[in-house]
């Protein structure tokens, strides 16, 4: 399956690797030249000498890593650039703020490696487009049909609803939202409805590289600047769910958002009493009609439920594979 | 006609909902809004059963008809529903989140009822598929999910039957303790509720031949635990054998499993026996192998489980005694209010005829007195004491401090695991099962396979683990690369043709993992065989049995 991804990625014990270009792709871990298609932890590992990336990117992870002294060299988004005889160009991949699929190119080949995306609207990535290329390697973080997430319209509400129903019964909405992307677009998202939101300090420390992207988050406060005061709502990440920031609020109604929270069991395992599909990530079908659009004669999958997808891509017709991974990677911003 | 679709989304709200108050009313809601027949079913399925509890009746549904059914309904194919199982966590959760929504009316009640019973009666699992498929084409997402839970035996919405009891007295205005009372003697949820709608809970009475749930004992790990109360306690040697009622009438004699399935016919000799003795009666007690006057290992007793009509030569190789130690029904009353002293004083007086055989009770005062009980129960052959409050009523499918179990875990084993399978029920779509082994030179021997003892969350890791590990296939079962080392516990140790090592572990329990060991620090079939003969003073020859797993 390597040939499919020839001449462009290869694979070395660090990682992905485009030789043309010497950058490894989303590496593990540091690594001298780097490509980061996203700021997630599990894209961006701490410490490589140089990083490509946009400028976005570039900003939350030097936010992320405030000790980092490597070299930064910022893409523009649909701005290709050249070197070896190939072309590398970044598109939005509507995943987080900067996040970019990337697209490699040599003579007749081309390839589109989406990294984290969502077709679906969202509040604080830039919209996706949808290049085209002969081969897509593509997330399968939700590659199963059972993933299929309600519009983004229907969630907001349900969102809002339960906030509203929450406060009203004189408790505090604990929103369980990782740091980087969710936190801020369910703190958009209430204050939309007029609700104050109070962020955990690993989502507030992120709030100047949204406000330099033109969000606002008039209604929102450190979690660290106050005690919380009836009708606030909390934002903190999932990890925090047994911990006492959220366990001290007697009175809470825990909401989870999540793709993940179409699994039953994360209500047990999160000790959360509304489960709602609120994902950052294409559902099952985002993820094939993205296949439709960008129209490749091979598509390898990768994360997740690579297999499987690759199974029913094949089955729709379409040649398809799952990547041989050498290792598997899982963080909370999955 | 109510529709299930009532019962299901109720269902959904208390799965929804925190704490058990908020889940008590939900259920009360939605049985206030049933009546006779509706609400006989409602209450069952409510509970999680599609049946009365004393009705010997089983879907008998497999993981993998449901698996087919729902490929058929859905049109994926049975490989993608594994998977969607896998991810989700629960069979009947994925196919809720693959069916469509409908918008024509689903099943009513009394439809499911009748669904679950053809199930019931069907044997072919092609008719059962057909079945399910069916009536899967019929509901919508919640409907489906809790009809797919109810047949995989398992709600898991955090209310157990004792909420549902809760909510029938919420909902009736009845005494709680009257509808536990009610549905213990009725060994039925759905009569239960029906009669407490009418007021009629005192009028329903035990019934011989309906089985009833079996008190259980809490263990204890140190007698220091119970030494300071000695006294209140009655004591009798911990049996290794299966737990069994004996139902008695003029006519018939039945016995009934810990699971109250109807095991008569696979101990021709304890029903016979039983059926000599005059009166009415139910017996709780144990069914033992039974050599030279006394009782003898689980081991030999297992070849005798299962067996619908053993055969004259197991009979007279492995004869099976009934030793009772509880007297709960008697010429027409029931005992289980009484204190424990009287029920004993009833077993007495039926065993008087002398055709009975009863525990011995001993008294101890102190905890030297009850260790010197616990070395000769052992060596009678014994797994250890049960300690039975003496003033203590029986509390029917209920574990309690009432009676406890003193046995001594004999030790651990640190073993590797060599191949795992997808569990069942709670956790269908984990891999959950492993089969473990010990090292033999260099090569690895597997010893047994367990099934629980850790978290959901620590199968759930190591399946990630065992999926990369993964060297063969066969069927449900996973050849794994040794290379994930747990400590298991276990009972006794015996020697058993089932697995290579010539030797099988009593119920073996997972009691953690040990990711700071390696497959070379596992231990050997060497040390396998000194345990063995520590434990049982027998030496134990090499083993010569071919693997026949």
């Amino acid at each position: 399956m390597t040939d499919w991804l020839s001449p462009f990625i290869e694979f070395r014990p660090e990682g992905m690797y485009c030789g043309a270009l010497d950058l490894y792709l989303d590496p593990p871990a540091a690594v001298p030249r780097a490509l980061l298609s996203h700021a997630h932890t599990d894209h961006a590992a701490a410490g490589h000498g140089e990083v490509w990336a946009t400028a976005e990117t570039i900003a939350l992870y030097r936010r992320r890593h405030p000790d980092w002294t490597g070299a930064a060299h910022a893409i523009v988004y649909e701005t290709p650039f050249q070197a070896s005889g190939m072309t590398l160009e970044a598109f939005p991949s509507g995943h987080i703020l900067g996040a970019a699929q990337m697209r490699f190119a040599a003579g007749d080949r081309s390839l589109l490696y989406t990294g984290d995306f969502r077709r679906r609207p969202s509040r604080t990535a830039t919209p996706i487009a949808t290049p085209r290329a002969r081969v897509l390697l593509i997330e399968a973080t939700f590659g199963l049909p059972v993933f299929r997430f309600p519009s983004r319209a229907e969630t907001e509400t349900r969102l809002v609803a339960a906030c509203r129903e929450t406060l009203a019964a004189g408790e505090t909405p604990v929103l369980l939202a990782y740091a980087l992307g969710k936190a801020q677009e369910a703190a958009i998202v209430l204050a939309s409805a007029g609700i104050p939101s109070v962020l955990h300090g690993a989502a507030w420390k992120l709030l100047p590289e949204y406000e330099a992207a033109g969000q606002a988050f008039p209604l929102s406060r450190a979690y660290e600047s106050a005690p919380m005061a009836p009708g606030e709502a909390l934002i903190v990440p999932p990890r925090c769910a047994r911990t006492p920031i959220v366990q001290k609020l007697k009175k809470r109604r825990v909401i989870y958002l999540s793709g993940w929270a179409l699994r039953a069991a994360s209500r047990a395992e999160l000790d959360a009493d509304v489960l709602l599909p609120f994902s950052d990530h294409a559902d099952f079908t985002e993820l094939l009609e993205h296949v439709a659009e960008v129209a490749p004669e091979r598509v390898v999958t990768h994360h997740g439920f690579a297999e499987p997808l690759a199974r029913i891509l094949t089955q729709k017709g379409v040649e398809a594979r799952p990547l041989e991974e050498p290792s598997e990677r899982h963080t909370e911003e999955d | 006609m109510t529709p299930y679709r009532v019962l299901a989304e109720a269902l959904e709200a208390v799965s929804g909902s925190r704490g058990k108050l908020a889940k008590i009313g939900l259920l009360a809601d939605a049985l206030g809004q049933l009546e006779g027949e509706e609400l006989t079913v409602g209450a069952r399925l409510l509970s999680g059963s599609p049946f009365a509890e004393w009705e010997q009746t089983v879907t008998s549904v497999g993981w993998a008809t449901v698996a087919r059914a729902a490929s058929a309904v859905t049109g994926w194919d049975l490989d993608t529903i594994g998977d969607c199982a896998g991810a989700i966590g629960d069979l009947g959760e994925a196919v809720s989140l693959l069916v469509p929504e409908h918008e024509a009316e689903g099943p009513a009640i009394l439809e499911v009822d009748a669904f679950l019973r053809k199930l019931g009666k069907q044997r072919k699992a092609a008719e059962k598929q057909a079945a399910i498929e069916a009536i899967l084409r019929r509901t919508s997402p919640v409907e489906a999910k809790y009809l797919l839970k109810t047949l995989s035996g398992g709600l898991r919405i955090g209310a157990d039957i004792t909420t549902v009891e809760e909510a029938i007295a919420k909902a009736f205005g009845e005494d709680r303790e009257k509808v536990a009372r009610a549905r213990r003697d009725s060994g039925d949820i759905g009569e239960t509720a029906l009669a407490a709608r009418g007021h009629r809970l005192a009028e329903i009475r035990f019934r011989l031949f309906h089985p009833i749930g079996f008190m259980l004992a809490s263990p204890i790990e140190d007698v220091a635990e119970v030494a300071a109360e000695a006294p209140i306690y009655a004591i009798e040697d911990k049996f290794d054998g299966i737990r069994a009622h004996a139902h008695r009438s003029d006519e018939r004699v039945a016995l009934f499993s810990r699971t109250l399935d109807d095991v008569t016919g696979q101990f021709p000799e304890v029903a016979r026996a039983l059926g000599h003795i005059p009166g009415s009666f139910l017996l709780d007690g144990e069914l033992v192998a039974w050599t030279g006057q006394r009782p003898d290992s689980f081991f030999k007793l297992q070849r005798r489980l299962g067996r619908k009509e053993p055969e004259a030569e197991l009979l007279a190789e492995i004869p099976v005694a009934f030793i009772a130690y509880d007297c709960l029904f008697h010429e027409g009353e029931a005992l289980f209010e009484q204190p424990w002293e009287e029920r004993r004083r009833r077993l007495e007086s039926i065993a008087a005829s002398g055709q009975l055989m009863i525990s011995d009770v001993f008294s101890a005062s102190d905890a030297a007195a009850l260790e010197r009980l616990f070395e000769e129960a052992r060596a009678r052959g014994n797994e250890g004491l049960m300690l039975k409050r003496r003033d203590s009523s029986y509390q029917a499918g209920k574990r309690g401090r009432a009676w406890q179990k003193w046995k001594k875990a004999t030790a651990t084993l640190d073993v590797v695991v060599t191949a795992v399978e997808q569990g069942h029920g709670k956790r269908a779509g984990m891999l959950s099962d492993y089969t473990f082994a010990v090292r033999d030179g260099e090569e690895f021997v597997n010893i047994g396979k367990a099934y629980s003892g850790l978290t959901d969350e620590e199968i759930r890791e190591l399946g990630t683990r065992f999926r990369k590990i993964t060297t063969a296939r066969y069927g449900p079962v996973r050849a794994v690369s040794p290379e994930v080392v747990l400590e298991v516990a276990f009972d006794t140790l015996q020697k058993s043709s089932r697995h290579k090592s010539g030797f099988a572990l009593r119920f073996p329990r997972i009691v953690r993992l040990r990711p700071d060991k390696t497959p070379a620090d596992v231990n050997t079939l060497d040390d396998v065989r000194e345990l063995y003969t520590r434990l049982t003073g027998a030496p134990s020859a090499p083993p010569a049995i071919p693997d026949s797993t």
